[in-house]
């Protein structure tokens, strides 16, 4: 687990994830987006490119990290998904639910986008 | 959102009652639910002390407004729902619940098509699905053509209730079958959940010698002979805890006598203990006390129940790399040391692995704990409620006042 804030304005905190996101790995993750909850209009991005499999566990944790973001004005948006976690995701429908993004450049210049807009 | 759901109910017997009881509880703790109305089947006119409870914060109201076996369950079902103009409306249902006759519990099955002919975001909980029900096992004989005709009526009942917004399934396997098959868009997995959070079992072990374990039925496809000749060669081991090997439980009924034949051919080699059959109550000491469960399986039939409880008791597994057993309960979260079925050796190093390092020997069995506790159902619901907000997001609503 990888993180870092990737730009000031708007702010983006990044998680790069590896390997099995599962229930294993899912407590360690809610406890960093506990701590990581983004102000209004801030947000955290969450990079799956080097993982090679998710549970129902682990999307629970995205679909709660999301929940809180969203509640609190932000948002939890994810990038770089691998075939296998795709799959899952459109099982899921969660394709759907969430905001994402081809790569973590992508998901900054349409974040970058939507806060000038907001600001006008 | 004030949210319909058409189920059973306790004290209502019907099937799917304690699954809605603990959904319910988890929407109740969600801020988005103001109000829950449950829609359910009224209760048998011969037990008159047996009444819906009353909700205590009025978050819940109970309305039976549908009786098992009743051909008009769809349209008394849709007139409650046009009085109470829910935001959204959930069935959590089988096929047979609305009726085991076949009109009626066919009929019933049109519920889902009139809540969305009315505009309401309808969501079907179905759980399960014709194609994968067994007609014999299910009492419909052997009869290809009283088969043929079943299998296509079900086909049809499929068809409706997939005409929802969106059909959720609990089972991967079922959501392919329904893409597969009907061509449907709009089947979603979401994961059953669990209803009670199991305990967070401790990670000490007893004094003593430490407790390789293995528990079931055995002489079939489980089989200790290799599980004991790894024993003797970790005895042999130097400069480490003394071991000690638990075989628990009994011969399978297809093998009778099995396991007592071992036991007379392995009482020279010292500190095996054959325990009998384990009854309910000692069943936590034994995985309690053991410091790995070891699975001396030459063949399985899927996932492992024996697996599940050595999650629950938070234990490191030795597992046979057998085709994709490791993949399937990979892909259930379980993990463990491997070894090849027909290798004591490699089974002796796996089980090595496990006792002679703690810190493996933990990290392994919080991970089956991890995967054996699962899901909650209230997490769960947050999914419902996510995709509730899609459909409210896609659908344009229109005053729910046309008549079907």
């Amino acid at each position: 687990m990888n993180t870092k804030a990737l730009s000031p304005e708007p702010i983006i905190k990044l998680i790069e994830l590896s390997g099995r996101f599962d229930a294993h790995v899912a407590p360690e993750f809610i406890k960093w987006t506990d701590e990581n909850i983004p102000a209004s209009q801030e947000y955290l991005l969450v990079d799956l490119k080097k993982v090679n499999f998710i549970d129902s566990t682990a999307l629970a944790s995205l679909v709660r990290g999301m929940k809180h973001c969203r509640e609190k004005g932000g948002d939890l948006a994810l990038c770089n998904l691998q075939q296998p976690v795709q799959i899952i995701f459109e099982l899921t429908r969660m394709d759907q639910a969430f905001r994402i993004y081809t790569t973590q450049e992508d998901a900054f210049e349409k974040a970058r986008a939507e806060y000038i807009e907001k600001l006008l | 959102m004030k949210l319909a759901i058409v189920t059973t109910y306790p004290p209502g017997k019907g099937s799917l009652n304690e699954y809605a009881y603990h959904l319910v509880e988890g929407l109740k703790t969600k801020e988005e639910v103001e109000e829950i109305i449950l829609l359910v089947d009224e209760l048998p006119t011969n037990e008159p002390d047996e009444v819906y409870p009353s909700s205590e914060d009025g978050s819940v109201h109970i309305i039976p407004c549908w009786r098992f076996n009743d051909p008009t369950n769809p349209l008394r079902i849709a007139h409650t729902l046009r009085e109470n103009k829910p935001d959204a409306v959930l069935f959590n249902i089988q096929f047979a619940s609305f009726g085991d006759r076949k009109i009626a519990g066919g009929l019933g099955l049109l519920a889902p098509l009139f809540s969305k002919l009315l505009k309401f975001p309808t969501v079907v909980l179905l759980h399960n699905i014709m194609e994968t029900v067994d007609l014999k096992s299910a009492g419909f004989g052997t009869n290809p053509i009283t088969q043929a005709v079943i299998r296509f009526a079900g086909t049809i009942l499929t068809h409706l209730v997939l005409s929802a917004d969106l059909v959720a399934l609990t089972i991967p396997r079922y959501v392919e079958i329904l893409q597969e098959k009907y061509r449907a868009n709009n089947a979603v997995l979401i994961p059953h959940g669990t209803f009670n959070d199991i305990e967070q079992p401790s990670m000490d072990l007893p004094e003593g010698p430490l407790q390789i374990m293995t528990f079931g039925k055995f002489g079939t496809y489980k089989k200790v002979e290799i599980l004991i000749e790894a024993f003797e060669i970790l005895q042999n081991r130097s400069g480490e805890q003394p071991v000690e090997l638990v075989i628990a439980g009994t011969s399978s009924p297809n093998a009778p006598g099995y396991l007592e034949g071992v036991a007379e051919r392995c009482t020279h080699i010292p500190n095996i203990r054959f325990t009998g059959y384990v009854e309910e109550e000692d069943v936590p000491k034994i995985f309690g006390d053991a410091a790995v469960v070891v699975f001396p399986y030459t063949s399985t039939t899927g996932s492992s129940g024996v697996l599940h409880q050595a999650g629950s008791f938070g234990k490191a597994a030795v597992l046979p790399e057998i085709g994709d057993f490791i993949e399937l309960i990979g892909e259930e979260g379980y993990t463990g040391e491997t070894f090849l079925p027909d290798s004591s050796f490699t089974l002796a190093k796996a089980i090595s692995r496990v006792i002679d390092n703690s810190d493996n020997r933990i990290t392994l069995g919080q991970q089956n704990y991890l995967a054996a506790r699962g899901l909650p159902i209230a997490e769960v619901a947050d999914w419902y409620l996510l995709h509730y907000a899609q459909l409210q997001k896609e659908i344009s609503f229109l005053p729910a006042t046309q008549s079907i």
